[in-house]
C-alpha cells in the first residue's frame, strides 16, 4: 500500500470522524476495542479518473453515539439512522480521499452509500486494498478501506502526499 | 430578519443534519424546506419564498450544478444567496459553482463555517444578526 494513500485516507476518516460525528479516532487500540467486531459496513462506490470503493467498516456498539452525535439524541436509538448515518461518514470519508490521491482537478461521480448486512462480502475476492486505516472508538472501533479497480496499475505515488492518477 | 431555508440533498440524513446544525448556529430561522433533489427542490421554489438555498451536488434525478442553472437563468431566482453544501473536492466543478455565484461550505463543516458563509453571502452584518450592542462605560479617567 502507498503509504501516502494511506495518509490521506487517515486524513480524510479521521476529520470526517472528528467534525461530522463530533468522535475522535484513537490510532492505538485498547484490548476492549480491538477485541469489538465490526459488525456493521457501508460502500461508497466512485467513478472518474480513478474507479473503485470506498468500505467503512465498524463496530454497531459505536453507532448510537455517531447518529447522537449528528442527529442529536432521538436518532441514537434508531438503527436505521444509525445506520444511514454511518453511510453519510463513508460518503464524506471517500469525497474528500479522492481528490487527495487524484487530484484536484479530477471530477468523480459518487453513488449513494450502500448499506451491507452483517459482515457480507463488500469487495470482490481478487481486489486489493490500495489503502486501509483501522482506529478505535469510544468501546469499539472501525476501519476504512479503499479499493481501486481497474486503474490501480496508473496510480504511484507523488510527492506532498498526493497520489497521481494517470 | 428570520431566515427562509431550502434545503436540497437526497440524503435525508444528512438534510436532517444541516438543519439541526443551522439551528445550532444561533441564526434566526424561519421556515425550513427540504427536497430530495434538484428538480422538486424547483418546485418547491415555485410556491414558496426562501432567502436562502443550501445545496447538495451529487444528487439522482437533477443534480445541483443543473438546479442552480436553471435557478440563475429565471429572474426571480437569478440573484438567491445559494451555499453549496457538498464533498466536491474538484476545483474544476468548485470554478464552475463560483462563477454561478455559490458560495461552497465543503463536507465536514463546523458549524460556525456554515453560520459565516450564510452571514457572508446574504449579507446580513454582525450588527444585525446579534443586535445593537450597548457599551457601558466609566470614563471618568477621559
Amino acid at each position: 500500500m502507498p503509504s501516502t494513500t494511506v495518509q490521506s485516507l487517515s486524513r480524510a476518516t479521521t476529520a470526517t470522524f472528528e467534525e461530522l460525528a463530533l468522535l475522535f479516532p484513537e490510532h492505538e487500540l485498547s484490548p476492549e476495542q480491538a477485541a469489538a467486531p465490526l459488525d456493521v459496513a457501508v460502500s461508497v462506490e466512485f467513478r472518474g479518473p480513478l474507479r473503485g470503493r470506498l468500505v467503512l467498516r465498524a463496530s454497531s456498539v459505536i453507532l448510537p453515539s455517531i447518529a447522537a452525535n449528528m442527529l442529536g439524541e432521538g436518532a441514537s436509538r434508531e438503527p436505521p439512522l444509525q445506520r444511514d448515518a454511518l453511510g453519510e461518514i463513508a460518503n464524506v470519508i471517500c469525497g474528500n480521499v479522492l481528490p487527495a490521491i487524484a487530484g484536484v482537478e479530477a471530477v468523480f461521480h459518487l453513488s449513494a452509500p450502500y448499506l451491507h448486512d452483517g459482515i457480507d462480502v463488500v469487495s470482490r475476492d481478487a481486489d486489493e486494498p490500495m489503502a486501509r486505516v483501522t482506529f478505535g472508538v469510544e468501546d469499539g472501533r472501525a476501519e476504512t478501506v479503499l479499493y481501486l479497480f481497474s486503474d490501480v496499475e496508473s496510480v504511484a505515488p507523488a510527492s506532498q502526499g498526493a497520489v497521481s492518477a494517470a | 430578519m428570520a431566515f427562509n431555508v431550502l434545503v436540497v440533498d437526497d440524503s435525508a440524513v444528512m438534510r436532517q443534519m444541516v438543519v439541526r446544525t443551522l439551528r445550532m448556529s444561533g441564526l434566526p430561522l424561519g421556515t425550513v424546506h427540504e427536497a430530495g433533489n434538484g428538480e422538486e427542490g424547483l418546485f418547491v421554489l415555485q410556491d414558496q419564498w426562501v432567502d436562502l438555498l443550501l445545496l447538495d451536488i451529487n444528487m439522482p434525478v437533477m443534480n445541483g450544478e443543473e438546479m442552480l442553472r436553471r435557478l440563475r437563468a429565471a429572474p426571480e431566482t437569478a440573484s438567491l444567496p445559494v451555499i453549496v453544501v457538498s464533498t466536491e473536492g474538484s476545483e474544476t466543478r468548485l470554478a464552475a459553482l463560483h462563477a454561478l455565484g455559490a458560495a461552497v461550505v465543503r463536507k465536514p463543516f463546523a458549524p460556525e463555517t456554515l453560520r459565516d458563509t450564510i452571514l457572508r453571502i446574504t449579507g446580513v452584518t454582525d450588527a444585525e444578526y446579534y443586535g445593537p450592542v450597548t457599551v457601558t462605560s466609566d470614563d471618568s479617567d477621559f
